[in-house]
């Protein structure tokens, strides 16, 4: 069994342990802060997608030629074309004030959004698994209302995906550039305390205590320093998580991410301190095993 | 034979020869003086016997074995059948007496139990029972020597090497360290120990090999001993 003594004061040397610590803490809380980020946006875009996945958005343009049919009535007819629709479970028109509404953001003026020739909405609700697609629903839709328009939001889903892909690639990346440069911190910090014992090293070997034996030591020594770093790190990640929720909690939507979800991105976060102390306890033991190949 | 140097010579760059075709057999449970002025080769023989030093010709055998033919773990391996105390006592700073003798066991992965027990029993045996939480610096020089002993034999070595023991300590203190290692010897491990104090040769009737700038000279006349094989 490793001596819980061996090569401690070494790492104390010259701050070495400190160092570690630090290297250890810096890379954790970077990577728990990519990880929880990738994984919160895939769940809350994945959520907001299956949301938006089963919802039309069907569009009644205004009637221009006042002899034409009147617009509640396009309304009543198209509502009921889509009742009568397989696939559809719920249809809900949406009331001139909602429509007001969303635009609200864009056009303060409540006048003005009265005066805009704004099309009348349909809000409706596609079964789970039907094959039903909109250019069908919307060429049913033509047989009474002819300039209706429907909208499965596809355009912005596959940007959205898109985006979330490429936010999901750059954690990835920073996670795995984290984890190089803690593997080659180490290996330094490792050198530096094995210059330090050269001497104490060198009498190990000449015990009989076999490369691997002298690097789990090492290793023992990387794991007791690395748990307590890899806390602080983790700490610190997750109150600048919870910092950075509050300071966005009127733009994200915390609650669209479910519980299974809030429990695998728990998982998921709690994964990196954990692979962080395996990550420097690994590299310990594979740095110097490699450095004692240069010892007699 | 446990060990045996067959016309063994090792040179370290263009310097001199630190050994010249050095040949001599060490049998199991042997006891041997290794003497020699400074600079006679006397270290280098004892590195080369662990391994620490390869020789330029020749061949150490160690165990029946070629040791220039053994890879690193079978090297480490027979280390562990070889207990080695050095003249400045190489104890680690920071670590107690007992963690310091306990080295070697935990190299062996034995239990702590065995380890706390065994190696306690050991200083007591050689009259530390009452420092085995003394840090080295809080020891005498006499003392730090008594747990390199303690360390190069807590493992039942079955070769002692032993490199000018007592050229850090009194005289009294070294007469009493090599009654010690008499008592080792005569448990069954053998000892090969390099002295240049004459004077301990003389009051210990053992056979004695004596280098002299590297080669092995003659039996001297002048020591009284049984000579070597």
């Amino acid at each position: 069994m490793p001596s819980p003594l061996l090569f401690a004061p070494a790492f104390r040397h010259q701050k070495l342990g400190w160092l570690f610590v630090a290297i250890v803490a810096i890379m954790v809380y970077i990577a728990t802060f990519a990880m929880a980020a990738e994984a919160a946006l895939s769940s809350v875009s994945l959520s907001r997608n299956e949301g938006l996945a089963n919802h039309l958005t069907i569009e009644i343009p205004p009637v221009e030629d006042e002899s034409s049919t009147p617009q509640t009535e396009r309304i009543k007819q198209a509502v009921a074309v889509l009742r009568a629709t397989p696939g559809i479970t719920n249809v809900r028109p949406l009331p001139e004030d909602e429509t007001d509404r969303l635009m609200s953001p864009w056009i303060s003026d409540p006048d003005l959004i009265k005066k805009l020739p704004l099309p009348s909405l349909i809000d409706a609700e596609r079964a789970t698994g039907s094959p039903l697609t909109a250019s069908a629903l919307e060429d049913r839709l033509h047989n009474v209302v002819s300039d209706a328009r429907v909208d499965d939001h596809a355009a912005w889903l596959a940007d959205l995906a898109q985006l979330v892909r490429s936010l999901a690639a750059l954690a990835f990346l920073t996670i795995a550039l984290t984890g190089f440069a803690l593997v080659i911190a180490i290996g330094l910090i490792c050198r530096a305390v094995m210059a330090t014992e050269r001497e104490t090293i060198e009498l190990l070997h000449v015990m009989g205590a076999p490369d691997v034996s002298i690097a789990r030591h090492f290793q023992f020594q990387a794991r007791r320093l690395a748990g307590p770093a890899a806390l602080i790190g983790f700490l610190l990640a997750v109150a600048s998580l919870g910092f950075l929720l509050f300071l966005l909690r009127h733009v994200v939507d915390i609650s669209a991410l479910q519980l299974m979800r809030w429990v695998g991105l728990a998982i998921l976060v709690i994964a990196v301190p954990a692979a962080a102390m395996l990550a420097a306890s690994l590299s310990a033991r594979f740095s110097v095993l490699r450095l004692l190949q240069s010892f007699s | 034979m446990l060990l045996s140097f067959d016309q063994v010579s090792l040179h370290y760059g263009q310097s001199r020869p630190a050994l010249v075709d050095v040949s001599f057999s060490l049998p199991e449970g042997g006891f041997y003086f290794l003497t020699g002025p400074s600079g006679a080769g006397k270290s280098s023989l004892l590195r080369m016997i662990y391994g620490a030093v390869r020789p330029t010709a020749g061949s150490v055998y160690i165990f029946g074995r070629d040791i220039a033919g053994l890879d690193r773990n079978e090297l480490a391996a027979v280390r562990r059948q070889i207990g080695v105390i050095f003249q400045d006592f190489r104890l680690i700073p920071y670590l107690s007496a007992l963690e310091n003798a306990a080295l070697p066991l935990r190299l062996l992965d034995k239990s702590e139990d065995y380890v706390v027990r065994h190696t306690t029993e050991l200083l007591e045996w050689v009259g530390l029972g009452d420092k085995l939480h003394a840090l080295p610096a809080a020891l005498s020089g006499g003392e730090q020597q008594r747990v390199a002993i303690a360390r190069a034999v807590v493992n039942k070595p079955r070769l002692l090497l032993a490199d000018e023991p007592t050229g850090n300590i009194d005289d009294r203190n070294a007469v009493k360290l090599l009654h010690l290692i008499m008592e080792l010897n005569k448990a069954g491990t053998a000892v090969l120990l390099a002295t240049h104090q004459h004077h301990l040769v003389d009051s210990f009737k053992k056979p004695e090999l004596r280098l002299d700038g590297g080669y092995l000279a003659p039996p001297d006349p002048r020591f009284r001993g049984e000579k070597a094989a």
